[in-house]
């Protein structure tokens, strides 16, 4: 019923000294023999994954200084290894006009080229040729040809290479474990979060809990306002004792009497009767030295005191 | 180049480190609010549990009171009682000296919510009361 839709992309060579592209959309490219190193081997090994290890201790006398990419594949008996460079490789493809973006798949003039049957000419300086089975370039001395590299009906092979941005900076390994690393992290740090969820969640529970088991109203803003009612009567009424304690505790002059003692409305009131005005100092300088304001005055020989409470 | 680059895979990590990270900040500040809200919940249910108790316990203080009024030094003074749903009244019109002394102590020394108090002289060995306490 559906088609699968397959998305040609076109193929350019690309050599070091190759014209510059002008590209509009991806292109797949086969790498010059200049942009990399290639050996023919043979190795007592049955497969490509025994090989791999191996890579970069095979190229380990030839190759200049520098940080190298390996890769390889079996023809026959024969296995064709390579050691290339990925910035250099980038940075070649990104001056002849093809970012990285523009990139859709990279492949060796060696997998790609190696049945050329006569040598092509690549430009007025270089042609490409296969040579014992190796795909290499030579001056264009060296041949009379003027057939031209036409890459239209070229097949493509599977033997990609994935070029690597970075690999210069970090190598691939080092950037799996920071992944990991990360990733680890995340989980740790995500954990956390979790159980910091959990911790929250056991918390209001146990807050409703206390609701319910002390009998609180519903809201803070009333238990605060119940609270405070409460402690203003608790303060009220040490207050009482407190003054009740020191006026029953004072002794009185002979003829004195207290006629009366109420409390109400936060008033505190008391009536001393039989005594003459200026009689009263000595209960006031008590009064003072505990501390308490009053008002008070005199009426028909009774000494009236209101404290506030 | 189709294949996913670790690159990638790492911002994207770093990208999801940052956001949990933020997540998990804002839950530490809400965990902290909420054991703040806790404490100060549960020091607040104590406090008022333990005045309500106190001071504010209806059965409790009925009960004291009552049995004040039964003891022999009390009973005699002929203090009458009325309760209502908030409080209780004591009254009596003349009672001596020792009864009034043993009843105030007691108030006095108690947990009791004194809301009126009238105590009158009627003579050198009596006195009239009025003596209203709340719950």
């Amino acid at each position: 019923m559906f088609s699968k839709f397959k998305r040609q992309f076109d193929t350019v060579f690309v050599d070091v000294n190759s014209a510059d592209f002008e590209l509009d959309e991806s292109v797949n490219v086969i790498l010059s023999p200049a942009l990399y190193w290639v050996k023919k081997v043979t190795l007592p090994v049955k497969s490509l994954r025994e090989v791999k290890p191996l890579l970069e201790s095979l190229f380990e006398d030839i190759l200049p200084e520098g940080r190298y990419s390996y890769t390889a594949y079996k023809e026959g008996d024969e296995y064709f290894i390579f050691a290339y460079e990925d910035k250099y490789i980038l940075d070649v493809l990104a001056q002849k006009g093809i970012p990285f973006a523009k990139i859709n798949k990279v492949y060796f003039a060696q997998s790609e080229l190696a049945s050329l049957e006569d040598a092509k000419k690549l430009n007025e300086e270089e042609i490409i040729l296969v040579q014992d089975g190796v795909v290499i370039l030579l001056p264009a001395k060296f041949s009379k040809t003027d057939e031209k590299l036409d890459l239209k009906d070229i097949d493509l092979s599977k033997h990609t290479i994935a070029l690597k941005q970075f690999g210069h900076i970090v190598n691939e390994k080092s950037l799996y474990t920071i992944v990991a690393l990360f990733f680890v992290m995340v989980l740790l740090v995500s954990s956390e979060y979790i159980i910091t969820l959990n911790k929250i969640d056991k918390l209001q529970t146990q807050r409703e809990v206390l609701f319910s088991k002390y009998k609180l109203k519903p809201t803070m803003i009333q238990n605060r306002s119940l609270l405070k009612r409460y402690e203003r009567t608790y303060e009220a009424q040490i207050k009482l004792r407190k003054l009740m304690a020191t006026v029953l505790s004072m002794h009185l002059k002979d003829g004195v009497r207290l006629k009366f003692v109420g409390y109400k409305n936060k008033k505190f009131k008391l009536q001393y009767m039989g005594m003459k005005k200026g009689q009263e100092r000595y209960i006031e300088s008590f009064f003072k030295n505990k501390g308490f304001t009053y008002s008070a005055q005199f009426k028909k020989d009774i000494w009236y005191v209101e404290f506030k409470i | 180049m189709n294949r996913v680059n670790p690159i990638h895979i790492a911002i994207l990590l770093i990208v999801l480190l940052l956001f949990v990270m933020l997540k998990l900040n804002t839950a530490r500040e809400e965990l902290t609010d909420a054991k703040e809200s806790y404490s100060q919940t549960l020091v607040l249910a104590q406090k008022i549990k333990g005045l309500k108790s106190t001071y504010f316990n209806k059965t409790k203080v009925l009960k004291s009171i009552n049995m004040l009024l039964r003891n022999a030094t009390v009973r005699s003074a002929g203090i009458s009682k009325k309760v209502t749903n908030s409080s209780i009244l004591l009254t009596s019109k003349s009672m001596n000296i020792r009864s009034l002394n043993f009843l105030m102590g007691k108030i006095l020394n108690g947990t009791y919510v004194v809301s009126e108090l009238q105590i009158k002289r009627l003579s050198d060995k009596t006195a009239s009361l009025r003596l209203e306490i709340k719950w």
